[in-house]
């Protein structure tokens, strides 16, 4: 989870904003940034406003001086209306509270061990695995789903004219009314697809979008280099049992096992024997039970549980 | 609409910065244990920047009451814990409406009196910028090659400026918070007056 920012701090940002608007207000990639920064949390927009209110009042002072000063400070006035037109919609579609209008980019971040479902304002649903974060974006010609860390399960809800893009890294993948999930791992991102066709591609990466096909899986590596084809995997269901909060194993070693349980929760599984390690194991648990599945394993294999504060150690017997 | 926005602008600085000292106030006495105050009031600015007209509200000081204290309410029922005490005190809204001592806004010729004021406040090199910027209305830019800084300072100076003038506008005591340094500790204002929250 990340923490919370502190009411000073976000006042403190507010007011540079504030000024950063009044100097250069025809910039573009200004605008963006601000919203960005704006959709980040919603007392942003409460001291944006807030800090512009004090500083559009000291434009009163001008009245005092008079003269061609005035005229000065209207055409000022009218660049920065013009550059803050969007606000009064996202400040709408903020104090409507979750009603997603079409700006605002939203962010999702779950703990460790939680599982979040997340309706979209298109008609969409977002499954979102444990220790993720996501960023989604309705925009009038595209839905930007923006993965920084971990995993989610979408299932897009047809719109031909709005494509559903999710970004993990430099890895893309396309979907116009289907379900997927992406994990973002180490050197790439998994995509997997239950239902219709996504295109996958890297950023930076040659070559056509790769179509992984319902029922197949592709690793699509950061480095956009061999390309790999999708493969037929007939394990997505138990793949994607999350979305449950279940964990499915069905003949996984006991090392993969455990590191999936770790995935969830803070009391992390160790198996101290690597003859068990490779053992496989096939069960059905909670993925906040990472103690049952320890049990199960144990008695299963003649081994022994120790349960620590912070660990669950699996040895042999 | 843009127009319409600009009006809220100008109507936020006029009619509600002014009495947010007496709204901090209020919801520091009778919400001090649920959560923090200048949290509740960025919400409560939030909701008020989504007003596309003001012309209905006659009496803006109980408005801006009136929606921090249903920002402050949510906050409550949102809390896991809630003390029964701190729902029926901040319920006593009209007692800190009907608070005389708290009515600090002044109108017309005296009110640009006081932003003229607010700005004469300014440490130096701050002030010559705001009275550039807002009596003579020259833009940053320019206002950089004149001082012979760059626009990087002007803008640093500026953002200085802008809070404690905030600060004055909004508290009373804005000298202490006019060095442009973040409050870090916890949060919490450096400004003496401030409660401990529970």
């Amino acid at each position: 989870m990340v923490e919370r920012e502190s009411a000073a701090d976000i006042e403190a940002d507010a007011a540079r904003w504030v000024v950063r608007v009044d100097r250069d207000s025809e910039n573009p990639g200004l605008r963006a940034e601000l919203d960005a920064w704006l959709a980040g949390d919603r007392r942003r927009l409460g001291a944006y406003v807030r800090a512009e209110a004090a500083w559009t009042h000291m434009d009163r002072a001008s009245v005092l001086a008079g003269g061609e000063a005035t005229r000065d400070v209207g055409t000022t006035m009218i660049r920065r209306r013009r550059l803050v037109a969007g606000f009064g919609a996202l400040a709408a579609g903020l104090a409507a509270a979750m009603v997603a209008p079409r700006l605002l980019a939203r962010r999702y971040d779950t703990a460790l061990g939680e599982i979040r479902r997340v309706p979209m304002s298109d008609g969409s649903v977002a499954a979102i695995n444990t220790d993720s974060k996501l960023e989604i974006a309705m925009r009038p010609r595209l839905r930007a789903v923006k993965l920084e860390r971990g995993e989610a399960w979408f299932a897009v809800a047809k719109d031909p004219e709005r494509p559903f893009v999710v970004e993990s890294g430099p890895v893309r993948v396309r979907a116009v009314g289907t379900a997927f999930s992406v994990r973002k791992r180490e050197g790439g991102s998994d995509v997997l697809v239950t239902e219709g066709v996504v295109e996958v591609w890297t950023r930076d990466g040659e070559g056509a979008p790769r179509r992984v096909a319902a029922g197949q899986r592709l690793f699509a590596k950061n480095d956009g280099g061999a390309p790999a084809s999708p493969m037929a995997d007939a394990d997505l269901g138990r793949k994607l049992a999350w979305r449950d909060g279940q964990i499915v194993l069905d003949g996984q070693t006991l090392a993969e096992a455990a590191a999936e349980f770790n995935r969830y929760n803070d009391r992390k599984i160790v198996v101290a024997d690597p003859r068990l390690a490779d053992q496989r194991f096939v069960g059905w648990f909670r993925t906040n039970d990472p103690e049952g599945f320890a049990e199960a394993a144990a008695t299963t294999f003649n081994g022994q549980v120790s349960l620590g504060g912070e660990t669950i150690v699996l040895r042999g017997g | 609409m843009s127009e319409g926005r600009a009006r809220v602008v100008a109507w936020l600085g006029r009619e509600i910065l002014p009495h947010e000292a007496s709204v901090r106030a209020w919801l520091r006495r009778s919400f001090a244990a649920a959560g923090d105050v200048d949290d509740i009031l960025q919400e409560t600015y939030c909701r008020l920047a989504a007003l596309t007209n003001i012309d209905h509200i006659d009496q803006p000081r109980g408005y801006f009451f009136q929606a921090a204290r249903s920002v402050a309410l949510e906050q409550i029922r949102r809390a896991r814990v809630v003390r029964i005490e701190t729902v029926s005190e901040i319920e006593a809204l009209d007692l800190a409406l009907e608070d005389p001592s708290a009515e600090r806004i002044v109108s017309g010729r005296r009110e640009l009196e006081r932003v003229k004021g607010l700005i004469a406040a300014l440490p130096d090199r701050c002030r010559r910028i705001f009275e550039m910027r807002k009596i003579e209305g020259v833009p940053q830019r320019e206002i950089a090659r004149r001082l012979g800084v760059t626009e990087h300072v002007v803008e640093n100076e500026a953002v200085r400026g802008l809070r404690a003038i905030l600060a004055a506008m909004t508290e009373q005591d804005a000298p202490a918070r006019s060095h442009g340094t973040r409050d870090r500790e916890g949060g919490e204002k450096t400004d003496g007056r401030t409660r401990k929250r529970r």
